[in-house]
């Protein structure tokens, strides 16, 4: 009796000793996380990719990031996060081109386990675990009460919104006619829905100028637009006539701000969508998703004329250009 | 045999092994504790050191970039006191040997834009804001100086980050101020490569504990992250920690930066540390482990023998006689006790046989003094009853008395031989029935009923007169019918059996009792018991006495001893 008391004392020890080793020689694992942009070319998504990085760096994360060619080719983003569940990615960070006709390829990826958080456009899924993005209704409100601030008189307001299908634009362009409706003095005039980039939103945006004379006040509710924008008023020399306001930073609308042909921006925060996007796939792998909200407003802020310049308003605006040397 | 009392004390093994496997642990434990004590603090040191060299490089960097410029600058001022021609030739070949300038320029006293000279880029026609050059800032400052980085603002599409350094020229020329615009990006992405451990990161701040630049700018001025940069700015050069950072200062020589290098304990520090901490307590169970089975080894090697002797130790208390003792094998301690305790045994075994001896042998003594006493009333009677004979003229009988008499004493002596030969045993008895018979005036008769195979055989002498005595004193004695004595002699196997039947009063079993008792005398006489002692002795438990009585009918008295020869017990 006594010995076998001790045979099992033995015994357990080893176990225990074992156990030990065997929790010893398990190396962390690192996590792969894919971001599915919307883009890879513009300032903004650039900027997101940034924060996505810094995240990723923090957290030891292995981070691929994909975007498709056009903001409007929701397919190929399907087909993207297909790949990369194939791959065996364990989380996902996703920007939907389409509300409606992305869901199911997010809801298949949800299936197979993959973690989901949406950035900057909202996906319709109920896999989505967070948000992280701007507000886009009260963004519109936003670029509607810069102009209801900086023009007086009556409105007359063309708006420059980009593909119909696109939850963010159409949040913003639902914040920014309401807004307009609420002030009294404003008419929103017509609404015109342009590709994404410059050069076509330049023509619609000189064929909604031809057609409605009366417009005093343009809004662009993402970048190519508003650069578009930006062109067709310069090109018109109606900078001084029309009061344009864009959204997000780039180098052109930065000129056009300077002399007069884009009279305010809403910049978003695409570094911070980046980061949190990041850092939310790495809580939800990492099971620290206890708590985590829903839904996750970035900061906007206006930028004009007048503050334009100031050290934090260089800071959003400008980003510091990676020697690739 | 006493019942043992219950064992108390521990057992060797459990001694043994408690106490090595407790002052392992002990020593494990003090061992663990200090080393990982002192582990951490090298590791946390080691951290430290780490980040501080990370942050020195970095500030050496920095001072290089900024001795670059100063050199650069002294180039530019050179440039400014020759002529238009030459200037513009060495301003324009400067941006291609030192690719960070991104601009040259000149402004006059009230602080127009002049020249500027710039690899690639025209200045736009209106410039909207330049934050390369502010004349309050200048004509307050009056010597050279240089600004925190910032966007250059000049260009049309072209916003890079910058710092200027801006010196006033001698009087008498055009331009009273020149800059040089130098890239900031080569600091920047260097600053943002720069990694302590995984996640630590190095940033730039003033005297004043404003960030100069910080590679996670953006979370910073999202709000998503926050530097306690005024407290820092109050620290002296040097590494400070916390439970979660390290923080490490440098001052960059010759401008009012410092370098601050951020790295996390968490990772530097705690996660070698736990690594540390999980491998020395695996090999505090390993070595736990081990003591614990080598103690249990060692134990047993010496606690099994030593259980074994005291187990053979047990035994030959409870029964020393049958006992038989086996060495014990183990260590050479264990096998020189298990020697001494063989010894022992033999000699116990030996003593108590001589014992045995001793106390049989004195007690035949004590027997045979017994048998020599004659009762002495039955001497007195029998020779007042051959006196009574003589006076009444019946010599006949008083002669056949006085030879029974004499047999009687003969045979009772016997040269002081013990063993008879059962003819004479039988003699014996009826010398003493013809006294008695005559005494009790033939009250009673007798009857001998002798197998002639047995007479050969010897027995103890008087073994029969004692019990014939008791069945005539009390058996006979009271009975007013004519008494019988009935002996018979026969052999029943390898025994001779002896029976005296009587028809007597008889006795209960409590008087059967009584009379078998160790107490039990016959006035002075050889009591029933002594003979059943006498016969044991010699003979062993098996043989004696076995007495049947029935109250009314009569006592039957068996004696039992085995077949002996002559001289086959007489040595005892």
């Amino acid at each position: 009796m006594r010995q076998n008391k001790y045979a099992a004392l033995c015994a357990s020890l080893m176990l225990a000793g074992l156990c030990g080793c065997t929790s010893v020689s398990a190396p962390p694992a690192q996590h792969t996380v894919t971001m599915v942009a919307k883009s890879t070319q513009t300032e903004f998504w650039l900027s997101v990719f940034a924060g996505a990085e810094a995240a990723a760096t923090e957290y030891n994360l292995q981070l691929t990031i994909l975007g498709a060619e056009t903001e409007e080719d929701y397919e190929a983003q399907n087909h993207l996060v297909e790949q990369a569940v194939e791959q065996g990615t364990e989380a996902l960070v996703f920007s939907a081109i389409d509300y409606e006709n992305n869901a199911a390829a997010v809801d298949a990826a949800a299936r197979q386990g993959v973690k989901i958080v949406a950035i900057d456009s909202n996906v319709a899924s109920d896999a989505v675990s967070t948000y992280i993005g701007t507000d886009n209704y009260a963004a519109g409100q936003m670029a509607a009460q810069a102009a209801l601030d900086r023009v007086e008189g009556p409105l007359k307001v063309g708006i420059v919104n980009y593909d119909v299908s696109s939850a963010n634009g159409q949040e913003r362009e639902r914040g920014a006619v309401e807004a307009f409706a609420a002030s009294g003095r404003a008419e929103v005039v017509n609404i015109i829905n342009t590709l994404a980039s410059a050069s076509y939103a330049r023509i619609d945006t000189t064929h909604l100028l031809e057609e409605h004379p009366e417009i005093n006040v343009l809004l662009a509710f993402n970048e190519p637009t508003c650069v578009g924008a930006a062109q067709a008023v310069r090109q018109m020399k109606l900078s001084e006539d029309v009061f344009l306001v864009g959204f997000d930073s780039n180098v052109e609308t930065i000129d056009g701000l300077q002399d007069g042909s884009v009279d305010a921006l809403i910049v978003q925060n695409p570094y911070a969508m980046g980061y949190l996007g990041v850092e939310s796939a790495y809580k939800l792998l990492s099971g620290q998703d206890a708590g985590m909200e829903k839904k996750v407003d970035t900061s906007t802020r206006i930028v004009d004329q007048d503050n334009m310049f100031t050290i934090d308003s260089q800071k959003a605006l400008f980003a510091f250009e990676q020697r690739t040397d | 045999m006493k019942l043992r009392a219950p064992r108390t004390g521990l057992r060797i093994t459990t001694i043994l092994v408690s106490m090595v496997v407790g002052v392992v642990a002990v020593i494990l434990c003090c061992c663990i504790f200090l080393f990982l004590d002192r582990y951490r603090s090298a590791v946390v040191q080691n951290a430290r050191t780490y980040s501080a060299q990370a942050v020195s490089q970095v500030s050496n960097t920095v001072a290089n970039y900024l001795r670059d410029m100063d050199q650069a600058m002294e180039l530019v001022e050179q440039s400014m006191s020759e002529s238009a021609a030459s200037r513009d030739e060495l301003l324009t070949a400067f941006p291609e040997f030192r690719p960070e300038v991104v601009a040259v320029t000149s402004y006059s006293a009230n602080g127009a834009l002049l020249e500027c000279w710039a690899p690639g880029h025209e200045p736009k026609e209106e410039i909207f804001c330049n934050l390369s050059f502010d004349l309050n800032t200048a004509r307050a400052k009056g010597t050279s100086y240089m600004t925190a980085p910032h966007v250059e603002t000049i260009f049309e599409g072209y916003y890079p980050w910058v710092v200027t350094m801006t010196a006033p020229l001698p009087e008498g020329g055009m331009a009273s101020w020149v800059s040089l615009d130098l890239s900031f990006s080569s600091i920047s992405s260097y600053i943002n490569n720069v990694s302590i451990g995984q996640r630590g990161y190095c940033f730039l701040m003033d005297e004043q504990g404003s960030i100069v630049y910080h590679p996670q700018q953006q979370l910073l001025y999202s709000g998503l992250k926050a530097e306690d940069t005024a407290a820092l700015a109050a620290l002296e050069d040097g590494a400070y920690d916390d439970d979660t950072v390290i923080y490490c200062l440098t001052s960059v020589p010759g401008s009012s930066w410092r370098v601050v290098g951020v790295s996390y304990v968490d990772e530097l520090v705690n996660r070698n540390v736990e690594e540390m901490i999980r491998l020395s307590f695996v090999l505090a169970a390993v070595l736990l482990a081990a003591a614990l089975l080598t103690s249990w080894v060692l134990s047993s090697l010496l606690g099994r023998p030593l259980r074994g002797l005291a187990s053979a130790m047990e035994n030959f208390e409870t029964d020393a006689d049958h006992f038989t003792y086996r060495p014990v094998g183990g260590t050479r301690e264990v096998q020189e006790l298990s020697d001494s305790f063989g010894h022992m045994v033999l000699r116990i075994q030996r003593l108590m046989t001589t014992v045995r001896e001793e106390e049989i042998n004195l007690r035949k003594t004590e027997l045979k003094a017994l048998q020599a006493q004659i009762n002495p009333h039955f001497l007195y009677n029998t020779l007042d009853s051959i006196a009574w004979m003589c006076e009444r003229g019946r010599n006949a009988d008083a002669v056949q008395m006085v030879h029974a008499l004499a047999r009687l004493f003969r045979i009772s002596i016997s040269k002081g031989h013990e063993l008879i030969p059962i003819a004479k045993e039988i003699e014996h008895a009826e010398s003493y029935l013809q006294i008695q018979k005559y005494r009790y005036k033939n009250q009673f008769t007798y009857t001998f009923d002798v197998d002639p195979d047995c007479l050969d055989y010897y027995c103890n002498k008087i073994t029969l007169q004692p019990i014939i005595e008791n069945a005539i004193n009390h058996g006979l004695d009271l009975l007013v019918d004519e008494g019988r004595i009935d002996v018979r002699v026969q052999h029943e196997g390898d025994d001779i059996l002896f029976c005296v039947q009587d028809n007597g009063v008889g006795m209960s079993q409590e008087q059967i009792d009584v009379i078998l008792r160790p107490e039990a005398r016959d006035r002075g006489g050889i009591g029933i018991k002594n003979v059943n002692d006498r016969l044991q002795i010699y003979f062993g438990k098996n043989y004696g006495l076995h007495i049947t009585s029935e109250p009314d009918v009569g006592t039957c008295v068996e004696i039992r001893m085995p077949k002996i020869r002559e001289g086959d017990y007489e040595t005892k």
